[in-house]
């Protein structure tokens, strides 16, 4: 399917690269990882907040990059690491403490033109996270199975299982009909 | 020929080994059904992309691409804070406002002590503000999970510090009025942090965590210091049954529901 390219799947970054080539693949990371980012957090403002904490992460670690791992992958693991990192601790302060209001999530307005951005956030927000990634992996990011699988650190049948769990609720939750199909 | 939807969401996803795809292209071109069905899956696709492509189109952050630029150690530590510091209008403080000094810090306490008729709670002892009396005593023996009700001090949340100490919180009752946080060292707790702690809004909202009947400066202590989750009943009192002094605990250890660590890296310092 052409969806699923392989031009998507590999930024192609040689790993070993130099710090300043590391620099150069991030930056060209950086739009997806932002949409990724933003499938996971919806919240434009955190979304963003956890490309910059995977950036630091990374930067700081480059020696752990594989030299057979595509940059992609990594940096895909990274922001997702960062945002079970924060969640664990939005889980926890919301344990400690009252919550302030019940709906935790707080669209940003000036995205009101884009309905149809925040009706499939909405939708994915809804989703259990281990649901939540692996969509937005295979889906959005168009990555293999065996690629959102490693990222992911679960064998193939446990992502497969997720996605299609994932997919049958949001095709419930955004209804049948595609209009926004260009 | 029956598909399973497992099966159709891999066609769909092009991951179908050349046999299988096969069969599914055969039956798509003689089932409408099926062909429906596979369509529906490349449709939810198509949506999400469409909800979500432009993002790739807008302009880059600029604090993105000074954090790439930038150096990384300095970086770090502040930008964690950030996404603390993003999440924070989320849960706010009921008493937020009614508070009118959180002291924090040891130089800080001396006024407030200087009022409190806290018997005693609290000493200084080479610049540091140590709990005594009742409140050393509650500190050391006390179980959150089973206090006496009219207890003078009640303990709130025990848990370990990043640093590896065990830390708990406490509200002390009666005319003192004061809730604070306090660390185990080798021989004393010592207060990180103790501020008044105004009446309690008890009946406000049914049910709520031991924590949230503390002061913003002792909670806001509390997010700083704590490292993972708070001790459960089973953990504090096998903390208490050694002291409270830290554990030789494997260093490698993730939280409940951590990742595994191999594949993509885990944060160290977390």
């Amino acid at each position: 399917m052409e969806e699923n390219g392989t031009h998507e799947r590999n930024a192609g970054i040689d790993v070993r690269a130099s710090p300043q080539e590391l620099r150069e693949g991030l930056v060209t990371l950086l739009p997806r990882l932002r949409r990724f980012a933003r499938a996971l957090t919806r919240d434009a403002h955190d979304a963003d907040d956890l490309v910059q904490i995977a950036v630091e992460r990374a930067l700081t670690r480059a020696g752990q990059l594989r030299p057979d791992a595509p940059l992609s992958s990594w940096m895909f693991g990274i922001v997702r690491n960062a945002w079970l990192d924060e969640l664990r601790a939005r889980g926890r302060r919301a344990r400690l403490f009252a919550p302030a209001e019940s709906g935790e999530q707080v669209g940003d307005a000036s995205q009101g033109a884009h309905a149809d951005l925040l009706a499939v956030q909405d939708a994915l927000a809804r989703l259990p996270e281990e649901q939540r990634a692996a969509v937005a992996l295979v889906l959005i990011e168009g990555l293999s199975y065996k690629e959102a699988a490693h990222i992911m650190q679960v064998p193939i049948g446990t992502l497969t299982s997720r996605l299609a769990r994932g997919r049958e609720a949001l095709q419930e939750m955004l209804g049948e009909t595609t209009g926004a199909l260009p | 020929m029956n598909f399973s939807d497992e099966t159709l969401m891999a066609y769909a996803d092009g991951e179908l080994d050349a046999a299988t795809r096969a069969a599914v292209e055969a039956a798509l071109a003689t089932d409408a059904q099926l062909a429906q069905r596979v369509a529906r899956h490349r449709a939810l696709r198509g949506r999400l992309r469409a909800a979500l492509d432009p993002v790739l189109d807008e302009p880059l952050p600029e604090r993105l691409l000074a954090s790439v630029r930038g150096a990384p150690a300095q970086r770090h530590a502040a930008n964690v804070v950030a996404l603390q510091r993003a999440a924070a209008p989320r849960w706010s403080w009921p008493q937020w406002g009614a508070i009118a000094a959180s002291l924090v810090g040891g130089a800080l306490l001396g006024p407030l002590l200087l009022r409190a008729p806290a018997g005693g709670a609290v000493v200084t002892r080479d610049g540091q503000v140590l709990a005594s009396g009742a409140l050393a005593r509650a500190l050391t023996e006390q179980l959150a999970s089973r206090q006496p009700p009219g207890a003078p001090v009640q303990i709130g949340v025990s848990f370990r510090a990043s640093n590896g100490d065990y830390c708990r919180t406490f509200v002390l009752r009666g005319e003192s009025a004061l809730a604070g946080l306090a660390c185990r060292g080798h021989e004393a707790w010592r207060l990180e942090v103790l501020a008044h702690n105004p009446a309690q809004p008890a009946a406000a909202a049914g049910y709520r965590p031991a924590g949230s009947a503390l002061p913003a400066s002792v909670a806001r202590t509390l997010d700083e210091l704590i490292a993972g989750e708070p001790l459960d009943a089973g953990a504090e009192a096998a903390a208490r049954a050694r002291g409270w002094q830290p554990a030789q605990i494997t260093p490698g250890k993730t939280p409940p529901g951590a990742p595994a660590p191999p594949g993509p890296p885990r944060d160290p310092d977390h």
